[in-house]
């Protein structure tokens, strides 16, 4: 997928799961930029998109992610 | 330690001591949970025990019955399904449905049923796994 595409799907989950639907990410989005993104809230977003895109990340690749963009280029790398 | 397809069961009685201890924290005197004739007028067998209460359960499981105390709940939820009555006996099954090592999280289904096999609570729970 692309990474349009990849942005367009995890926007849903970020919706969904944030429960705000005035959320629009884009790759330099970062935690600190949407209220609703808290320590807790990023678990239960990197379980949602685990799920959704049926792949599993490691928590060193977590914990490198600086922004969506890298998340993005992440769960590309895992042949999505 | 906990793995996809893991089941757990518990059985849980709703006794008096926690129908009063709940009332007593939370002062939720709803008549349907009160009132014996208001209850049977509304369709019930008898008082109607709070929902909530089963969440007490779930509670008493992921804290004290998994394999390890090292656990913070993340999500619970739960649907009300049939009523349930002072002293009903009831069986909870819990089955391991996600587990995400990236985030240490865990993710359940459960249900609990009641001693006509009646399906009275269930819903889904994610806990964390605490380093």
């Amino acid at each position: 997928m692309n990474t349009i595409d990849i942005l367009s799907e995890i926007n849903e989950i970020f919706i969904d799961t944030l429960d705000n639907e005035d959320i629009v990410i884009k790759e330099e989005t970062q935690a600190s930029d949407i209220e609703e993104w808290d320590s807790l809230t990023h678990i239960m977003l990197v379980v949602a998109v685990e799920k959704h895109f049926k792949i599993k990340f490691t928590s060193s690749e977590i914990q490198s992610w600086n922004n969506v963009g890298e998340m993005v280029k992440c769960i590309q790398s895992k042949g999505v | 330690m906990l793995n996809v397809d893991d089941k757990f069961e518990e059985l849980f009685v709703l006794r008096k001591k926690t129908y009063n201890g709940f009332i007593e924290v939370f002062e939720d005197k709803n008549p349907l949970h009160t009132d014996h004739h208001f209850a049977v007028d509304k369709g019930f067998k008898g008082m109607v025990m709070h929902g909530n209460i089963l969440n007490g359960f779930i509670s008493y499981f992921i804290g004290e019955r998994l394999p390890t105390k090292n656990v913070i709940i993340h999500s619970q939820d739960i649907q009300f399904k049939n009523a349930v009555y002072l002293d009903d006996e009831l069986v909870f099954n819990a089955v391991v449905t996600g587990v995400y090592d990236s985030v240490n999280a865990v993710e359940f289904k459960y249900n609990f049923k009641n001693k006509e096999a009646k399906i009275v609570a269930k819903g889904k729970f994610q806990i964390g796994l605490l380093q």
